[in-house]
C-alpha cells in the first residue's frame, strides 16, 4: 500500500473527519432539510461510512467495480461481447492482481432490435465503457482489475423478486431476450448507480475535491441519471402505449425489482423491512391529468436519492446479510477494502 | 420555521474552506481527470453556500414557473383546478432579498399525448419542491422571484438558435413544442448543479446539491428520450436539438472571457441529439444515439460556472465582448437574476 501514500496523504484530513463523523454528516442533512414541506423524516439515509480508514482511491475503485458490471451488462446486450482484455486488467501497484472471468449465461445481443433501439444501446455500452476507461486512466497504477462477474445472476434475482418462479431455462427472465426485458435488466443497475455516486461524493476528500474528484462523480452521477431517466421513461412510456399493467407487465417487473431492492437494503436479514426505503415506484398514468414517475427522489423535496457502500453491496450481492463477502452480480466479491457488508 | 436553516445557513458561511476552493476549481481547468470541467468560477471573492443556493433558486424559479404554466397554465403562487388536482400546492413567494418581479408569458399546453402530459405534471410538481426547498433552506437569506419572461423570450432564443419559424415558436403551442421548450432548461440545470457542486462547503449541502443534480438529469434523459421517440430519424424537433445545443454551446464559450470565438464549435460543451459515432470493445464504429449531454471521451456530464449559466439564460447578457457584464439581463430574467451583496447576477 505504500505505492498509495501519495494519495492517502493527500486524503487524510478530512477522511478521519468522515470516518468518524457519518452521523453527523445525516444530521447535519437531516437539518438542512427539516423545515421543508412540513417533513421531519430524512429521505436522505443516513450515511454510515465504514468505520476504517479509507481513501479517495478506495472511493474510487469500489465505483470502478460497479462500472465493470455495468459495462460488461451493456455490451453484451448491444454486441454479443464484452470489455477488451486491456480493458480490465490490474494496475501494478493495486493489492488485487488476480483479473476475473464472466460467466454469461444467457448473455447475447438482444435479438430484434429497431435500428433506434440499438443506436441507443449502442450509446449506453459506449458510455459505461468510456467510464469504466476514465476511471482506470484516473487510478493509474491503483486500479483494481475486473472482479468475476456473474451476467446469469439475473435468474435468481428475478426469482427472489417474485417476477417468475425459475431461476433458469424455460419460464426464467431473460434480460438478452428482448428490448422489454433488457429495459428491466438495465433498470436493476441504473438507479442504483445513481444512488451510489450521490452516497460517495460526500466521502470524496478535501484534497480530492481540490483534484477533480468531486466534479468527476457529480458528472458521472449526471450520466447515470441521463440513463435512469431513459429506462424510466421507455419503460412508462411503452406501458401508457401498451395501455395497461396487464399488457405490459415490464413495468410492474421492474417495480418488484424496486421492492426487492429495498428488502435487501433497509432492514436487512435480522429484520426485514421497508420502511425508509429509496425507492420511487414507476407508475403507469391513464389519463392527461395524472403524473408520471420517472425520476427516483424523495417525495417530499424531490431530491435525488444516496445509498452508501452497504446499500450497494446488499443489492449487487443480491443478499441481505450482515458480513456477506460476495454473491449475486459478483460471486467472490468486489475488489475492495469495502467488500464485506457491515451493516 | 426559519431559525434552525438560518443558524445552519450561519454555521455555513464560513470563509476558511472558501479560499482553497476557489483555488481548487481554477485548478482543475488543465486537470487531465476534469477534461470536462469549465475553469469555474473566480468572480466574487467572499460568496457564500447561500450564495450559490440564491443562483440556483433563481433558476428554479423560473423552471417551475414554466412547467407550473404548461401543466396547469398557472404560476407557481397561485393555485387553480389543474394544480390542486395534481398535488402541486401554491408556493408562498417568501424570499425577500433583490427586487421582486412578474412573471410574463406562458400558458397551459393543450397536451394530446398522455406520455407527455404526464412528465409535464411530474416535473411541473417536482421542480415547485426544488423552490420549495431552496425558499426554506436559505429562510431570510432567500432572494425573491426575478421578473421572468416565459412569452417572447422562448421567440427570441428560438431565432438566435436558428429554429425554422423561430420568430413564431411557442413551447405552449403543442406536446412537441412543450418538449422543445423543457429542452431548452433541463441540460442546463445539470451544468449549472453540477458546477456548483465543488463550490459548496457544507456537506449536507453538497449532498443535496447532488440529490437535486440527479433529478435534473432524470428530467433532461426523460426529455431528451422523449424526442428521440417521437423523432428517431432526428428531421423535425431532434433537429431543433441540435441548433439549440449549438447556441448554448456557443453562449457558454462566450462567457469563458478571453476565449479565442473560433473555438466556439471545435469544443462543445453541449450536444443535442444527433447520432454520432462509437467503437465498442475494440470493435469497429458503429452509430450511437446521444440521450446523455456529456464529452465524447470520459462520458462525464459538463460542468458550467455562474456566469456560463447566466450567459445562457440572458442570451448573452452577461458578456459584452471580453468585458463580464453584471447584472446580466435579457431573454428569460430580463431585469436580471437577484442575489445577495456577493452573491451572482
Amino acid at each position: 500500500m505504500n505505492n498509495l501514500s501519495t494519495f492517502i496523504n493527500r486524503g487524510v484530513s478530512r477522511r478521519k473527519f468522515l470516518a468518524g463523523a457519518g452521523a453527523s454528516a445525516g444530521t447535519a442533512a437531516a437539518l438542512a432539510l427539516a423545515g421543508c414541506g412540513g417533513s421531519t423524516e430524512s429521505m436522505i439515509p443516513t450515511p454510515t461510512p465504514p468505520t476504517t480508514s479509507f481513501t479517495d482511491v478506495d472511493v474510487l475503485n469500489f465505483a470502478l467495480n460497479l462500472e465493470y458490471l455495468e459495462a460488461q451488462f451493456y455490451l453484451y446486450a448491444a454486441t454479443g461481447s464484452g470489455l477488451e482484455a486491456s480493458e480490465i486488467t490490474a494496475g501494478s501497484a493495486s493489492s488485487y492482481q488476480n483479473v476475473g472471468s464472466v460467466t454469461l449465461g444467457n448473455a447475447a445481443a438482444v435479438p430484434d432490435l429497431t435500428p433506434s433501439q440499438q443506436e441507443i444501446l449502442n450509446e449506453i455500452a459506449f458510455e459505461e465503457q468510456a467510464h469504466v476507461k476514465f476511471l482506470r486512466s484516473a487510478l493509474g497504477s491503483a486500479a483494481v482489475p475486473m472482479p468475476d462477474i456473474d451476467l446469469s445472476f439475473f435468474g435468481p434475482l428475478a426469482v427472489a423478486a417474485k417476477i417468475t418462479t425459475a431461476a433458469t431455462g424455460a419460464g426464467s427472465f431473460n434480460p438478452f431476450a428482448s428490448f422489454d426485458a433488457f429495459l428491466v435488466g438495465a433498470f436493476i443497475f441504473e438507479d442504483v448507480g445513481v444512488t451510489a455516486y450521490s452516497g460517495a461524493a460526500p466521502l470524496i476528500s478535501a484534497a480530492g475535491v481540490a483534484s477533480g474528484y468531486l466534479t468527476a462523480a457529480a458528472g458521472i452521477l449526471a450520466v447515470e441519471a441521463y440513463h435512469a431517466g431513459y429506462v424510466r421513461t421507455s419503460l412508462t412510456g411503452r406501458a401508457i402505449a401498451a395501455g395497461s399493467a396487464a399488457a405490459y407487465p415490464y413495468l410492474g417487473d421492474a417495480n418488484l425489482v424496486e421492492n426487492l431492492r429495498a428488502t435487501l437494503t433497509v432492514g436487512n436479514s435480522a429484520a426485514p423491512s421497508t420502511t425508509g426505503s429509496v425507492e420511487t415506484l414507476l407508475t403507469l398514468p391513464t389519463s392527461l391529468t395524472s403524473p408520471s414517475a420517472i425520476v427516483a427522489a424523495s417525495a417530499a423535496d424531490a431530491v435525488g436519492f444516496a445509498r452508501t457502500v452497504d446499500q450497494v453491496l446488499h443489492i449487487v450481492y443480491g443478499s441481505p446479510t450482515v458480513g456477506a463477502k460476495g454473491g449475486g452480480f459478483f460471486p467472490n466479491g468486489v475488489n475492495s477494502i469495502f467488500a464485506t457488508t457491515t451493516a | 420555521m426559519a431559525n434552525q436553516e438560518t443558524q445552519l445557513l450561519d454555521d455555513i458561511i464560513v470563509t476558511s474552506r472558501r479560499k482553497m476552493l476557489t483555488l481548487g476549481v481554477a485548478s482543475l481547468a488543465g486537470l487531465a481527470i476534469g477534461a470536462s470541467a469549465p475553469s469555474a468560477e473566480a468572480a466574487t471573492a467572499f460568496y457564500t453556500d447561500a450564495d450559490i443556493l440564491n443562483f440556483a433558486l433563481n433558476l428554479e424559479y423560473l423552471e417551475a414557473n414554466f412547467y407550473y404554466l404548461a401543466a396547469f397554465g398557472t404560476t407557481i403562487d397561485k393555485a387553480n383546478f389543474a394544480s390542486t388536482a395534481a398535488g402541486a400546492p401554491p408556493i408562498a413567494l417568501s424570499g425577500t432579498v433583490g427586487t421582486p418581479g412578474t412573471v410574463s408569458g406562458g400558458s397551459l399546453v393543450p397536451f394530446s399525448t398522455i406520455q407527455v402530459a404526464s412528465y409535464a405534471i411530474e416535473t411541473a410538481v417536482e421542480e415547485g419542491k426544488h423552490v420549495q426547498l431552496l425558499l426554506s433552506a436559505l429562510g431570510s437569506s432567500a432572494v425573491a422571484q426575478p421578473a421572468i419572461n416565459l412569452g417572447t423570450s422562448f421567440q427570441t432564443l428560438a431565432t438566435a438558435a436558428k429554429i425554422p419559424g423561430g420568430s413564431g415558436f411557442s413551447p405552449y403551442a403543442s406536446d412537441e413544442a412543450f418538449l422543445v421548450g423543457a429542452y431548452v432548461f433541463e441540460d442546463v440545470g445539470v451544468t449549472a448543479y453540477h458546477g456548483a457542486a465543488s463550490l459548496l462547503t457544507s456537506s449536507a449541502n453538497l449532498t443535496t446539491a447532488a440529490g437535486i443534480l440527479a433529478v435534473e438529469a432524470y428530467h433532461a434523459g426523460l426529455v431528451r428520450t422523449t424526442i428521440n421517440y417521437i423523432d428517431p430519424d432526428g428531421t423535425g424537433i431532434g433537429s431543433y436539438t441540435n441548433l439549440i445545443s449549438t447556441l448554448r454551446a456557443s453562449l457558454s464559450q462566450a462567457a469563458l472571457l478571453g476565449a479565442a470565438p473560433s473555438a466556439y464549435d471545435s469544443n462543445p460543451d453541449d450536444f443535442g441529439l444527433a447520432t454520432f459515432p462509437v467503437s465498442l470493445g475494440g470493435g469497429s464504429a458503429v452509430t450511437a444515439t446521444r440521450l446523455t449531454d456529456a464529452d465524447s471521451t470520459n462520458v462525464v456530464a459538463f460542468a458550467r460556472n455562474t456566469t456560463q449559466v447566466l450567459n445562457i439564460v440572458t442570451g448573452g447578457g452577461a458578456v459584452n465582448g471580453t468585458t463580464a457584464v453584471s447584472p446580466a439581463m435579457g431573454v428569460f430574467f430580463p431585469a436580471g437574476m437577484n442575489a445577495g451583496p456577493n452573491g451572482f447576477k
